[in-house]
This record gives structure tokens, C-alpha cells and sequence, in this order.
């Protein structure tokens, strides 16, 4: 079966989808042994979740954090701008401008 | 000797050329029309320069020299005709060209009463000289750790921080473990992920990668840009994108994931082999650039819908991930690997095939690039002149 999503280290909990997913589809993952089954439309290139996510979790992508969930995310669940924040962008020269801008 | 991956040109200093060129090396912008038609009339000849000259301040003149010199000793040029308007700074490339053994002219608009026309047929005589001369230089059989890559990407698409940079990282890898070299740049795509590459290197690199993304950020935020607040940007996010952290790491899958040797300014040669950061802008003819003066024998260049430009002097790989745009630029592409975004092919089964490719080029297979002649060697600037 050719892979409608690719994960890119083993350490990841998210996948990133290489076509659109429609919700119901048995899908295989590039790199995941078991097939997946998304549990809402997931557009081509956003990631989809390999397993269920509590809020708070660290989204791992490249074999890295790339963010925190900010709401849970269900095994084959959506994950981006809506519930994934940065842990960056404290701290740095932009954001304490923009604090500052703010105050 | 360790196994023969390609075939090069073994250079008295030890380095390994994937190419044999006359360079015709303007050092000032005054003589570059008088270097241009030198090459024109030279066949086979290439030309790089600066459009810059007397005047340039502090780093500017330092990076300057470095790169020029840079260019000119690298070890893709077998000889060099060094046109200039004085004496002295035509002199002082020449030095360092005849000091790594290449074989250089120099040729000076002083010396000819600041005619450029007999400035021209000075060159031309000269270089005609040393292209007969080095015609005669053979390949021979190099080893992988002779390569010194340089990586790029230009134009990204979603389809490039998950298909072509893993893949062109994954050869990195596999050049830098058996002892060459692989340098990256683009020092603002480092932000959100500068702790990650920090974490790869010994702590005091580690710090000074972390000061340089900072340092970049602070540029920008002076200038009215914010590369954290806009990043990813609309267009980044509308193609999957959600953080910086997850653009930044796409961004530099191109350096693979082994340790990083080292930091190096702009255009500066490495002290030894491995991964290395240039702290460079990102417009990639700068930042080619910069990899080339440090030595750079081949760029992986790296594209989601296609970017013209290569190096005149070190050959210029072109690959995509993204389908559409392997079909669209069929003489841009040099490597396609789109099947690892169509879910047909692996990182693993793709890094080989284009470690194949690169083995090709490095030993003379003509990229794109170079036979259009896209793109020209461009030395960064960093502030104003007198």
C-alpha cells in the first residue's frame, strides 16, 4: 500500500499527512508499522496524531518538540495552529517587543 | 587509501577538485567588464567578481578579502587570471593562489595606463596560456571524505522540509561520518531550533550558535521584522506549518543529525571536517557564495517550486520533493525525490540514490546549473562604505 502520511523519526507522535485524509480511510504511515485510521479531515501536509494526546503534551516532529498542546488531540486527531503552541517566541528579541508594544 | 567514491582533481594542498576551471577573478568592480570579456573569448572559461572595491569598511573589507582569496585558491580552479585596478590587492590573491600551488596571472588596469581594452588582451593572452596548461590535468580516484558540501535551499515548499532537506541531510550524514564535510548557513531559519543544533555541538560552539540566531533576530527586529511573530507565516501555516520550532527543524534536516564541529563567519574556511554552521544571510546567492569561498567542491541545493540559480564554480545539484515541480522544471531538477512525498520511496532508499548522483557530479556529470549558466558567484555585504 503506498503511504498517504510519512513519519520522519520514531520518536514522533505525529505524522504528516502526504495527501488530503479523509476520516474512516484505513491509511499506512511511512515509517509506523500499523495502519492508521484518521478520525477527522486532515489536509494534505498537516500532521496527523499517532496516538492519543493529552493537553500539555510535547508534539514531536524531526525527532524533536515542536510545540505544547494547548487541547487533548485523539489517535488520528488533527494537530496544528488550533491546538499546538510554540514554546518559543518567550523570551525573544520579538516577543518582548511585542510585550512591550502591548503594554 | 580509503575507497574511491568519485574522481577529482588532486590539488597540491592536499584538497580535492570536482572541477577544473580557468577562473577569471575580478577583484574590483572596476575591471569586472574587462574580466567578463576575458571569459567570453576563453572558451570554457568562468567568470566570478565583486562589484565592489576601495571604499569597503571594517568587515565588509575583511569578508572581501576572504572570500576573493577564498575563490580563488579553490580547488575547483586549476588556474586563475586575477584582474584588478592595483597592483597590490591583485598581488595579494595571486600570492595566496601561488601559495596552495594554482597556477595565477595577474593582470592590472595600473600596469596598462588604465586602458581596459589592453587590460582585456592581457588577460586573454594569459589565460590562453593557462587553460592550455591545465588541459592536461587528469581525475583521479577520491575518496567520500574528500567532498566538501555545501547546503542550500531556496524557494521552500511544505514538501521540502519533510522530502528533499531530510533527504539531502541524510547525505550529509553519510559524507560527514566517513570524515568530509558539510557546511549549512541561512543563520535566520536556525530560530526556534538554534538549541537543538546548540545541543549537537561542544558547549562553547553551542553557545556562539545560539548568539548568532539571536544576533540575526535582533537584525531584523531593528529593521521592522518580526521573524518570530510572523513565523510561520500565513502561507507557512496554510501548507501545515504551526510552529517555528517545526519550520526551523525542517529547515535544518539538511545538516542531518549527527554532532556539529564547528561555527565559521562568512565565507571562511573550516579547520576540519564534519558539520559545520555558516553564520550567513539566507538569499542564496550570498550564501552559495559564502560556502564556495570556504571551500565548497558541490552544493545540494534543495527547492519546493524551483530556484535558478548555482554556483559558477562549484556544480550546483537542484532537488525537489515536490511531484509537481520535478515535472514542471525538467531542466532545473537535477535530482527529483518527489516519490518520498508520494509515499512510494524511503528517506533511506532516496539519500542513496542521490549520493549516487552527487558521486556523478563530483566527478564531472554536468548539473543544470552549469549548463545554462544560471547563477553568479555574489559576495555578501554587512554595512556601508566610504
Amino acid at each position: 500500500m503506498t503511504a498517504a502520511a510519512l513519519c520522519l523519526d520514531p520518536a514522533d507522535n505525529v505524522a504528516t499527512a502526504l495527501r488530503p485524509l479523509t476520516p474512516g480511510d484505513v491509511i499506512a504511515i511511512a515509517g509506523v508499522a500499523a495502519p492508521m485510521l484518521p478520525v477527522e479531515p486532515i489536509p494534505a501536509f498537516h500532521k496527523i496524531a499517532l496516538k492519543n494526546l493529552p493537553e500539555g503534551a510535547l508534539v514531536h516532529k524531526h525527532g524533536a518538540p515542536i510545540g505544547r498542546l494547548t487541547g487533548a488531540v485523539r489517535a488520528g486527531g488533527l494537530v496544528h495552529v488550533h491546538n499546538l503552541k510554540s514554546l518559543k517566541a518567550c523570551g525573544s528579541a520579538s516577543e518582548q517587543r511585542r510585550e512591550g508594544r502591548d503594554r | 587509501m580509503k575507497e574511491p567514491a568519485f574522481f577529482g582533481f588532486a590539488r597540491p594542498d592536499g584538497r580535492v577538485g570536482t572541477r577544473n576551471h580557468l577562473l577569471i577573478l575580478s577583484v574590483t568592480g572596476l575591471t569586472g567588464p574587462a574580466g567578463r570579456r576575458i571569459a567570453q573569448t576563453l572558451s570554457g572559461a568562468i567568470f566570478a567578481g565583486t562589484p565592489y572595491g576601495s571604499g569597503l569598511l571594517g568587515e565588509d573589507a575583511t569578508a572581501h578579502r576572504r572570500a576573493l582569496t577564498g575563490l580563488a585558491t579553490h580547488p575547483n580552479v586549476g588556474a586563475v587570471v586575477i584582474v584588478g585596478a592595483d597592483e597590490g590587492s591583485v598581488v595579494a590573491v595571486a600570492d595566496a593562489a601561488i601559495a596552495v600551488g594554482t597556477p595565477a596571472a595577474p593582470v592590472v588596469l595600473d600596469h596598462v595606463d588604465h586602458d581596459a581594452l589592453t587590460l582585456v588582451d592581457r588577460g586573454i593572452r594569459a589565460g590562453a596560456a593557462l587553460l592550455k596548461e591545465i588541459s592536461s590535468a587528469r581525475r583521479v580516484p577520491a575518496p567520500l571524505c574528500a567532498l566538501v558540501l555545501g547546503l542550500e535551499c531556496g524557494r521552500s515548499d511544505p514538501s521540502s522540509g519533510i522530502g528533499a532537506n531530510p533527504v539531502v541531510g541524510a547525505v550529509a550524514d553519510n559524507v560527514a561520518d566517513a570524515g568530509g564535510t558539510a557546511i549549512i548557513g541561512e543563520t535566520t531559519e536556525w530560530l526556534g531550533a538554534e538549541d537543538r543544533l546548540a545541543a549537537r555541538a561542544p558547549a562553547d560552539v553551542g553557545a556562539a550558535i545560539v548568539n548568532a540566531a539571536r544576533r540575526r533576530e535582533a537584525l531584523a527586529v531593528a529593521a521592522g521584522i518580526d521573524l518570530t511573530g510572523t513565523n510561520p507565516s500565513r502561507t507557512n501555516i496554510e501548507g501545515g506549518l504551526s510552529t517555528i520550532e517545526e519550520k526551523s527543524l525542517g529547515a535544518i534536516a539538511k545538516v542531518g543529525v549527527g554532532p556539529i564541529a564547528g561555527l565559521i563567519p562568512y565565507a571562511t574556511r573550516p579547520e576540519g571536517p564534519g558539520r559545520w554552521l555558516m553564520d550567513a544571510p539566507a538569499y542564496a546567492p550570498e550564501s552559495v557564495t559564502g560556502f564556495v569561498a570556504a571551500g565548497a567542491t558541490v552544493i545540494l541545493f534543495t527547492t519546493g517550486v524551483g530556484n535558478s540559480f548555482g554556483s559558477r564554480l562549484a556544480p550546483t545539484l537542484k532537488i525537489t520533493a515536490n511531484p509537481a515541480t520535478a515535472a514542471r522544471l525538467p531542466t532545473q531538477v537535477d535530482v527529483s525525490v518527489a516519490n518520498v512525498v508520494l509515499g512510494k520511496e524511503d528517506n533511506a532508499a532516496a539519500a542513496e540514490r542521490l549520493l549516487t548522483h552527487l558521486c556523478a557530479v563530483a566527478s564531472g556529470a554536468l548539473t543544470y546549473a552549469e549548463i545554462f549558466g544560471d547563477g553568479e558567484e555574489t559576495i555578501s555585504r554587512f554595512g556601508e562604505a566610504l
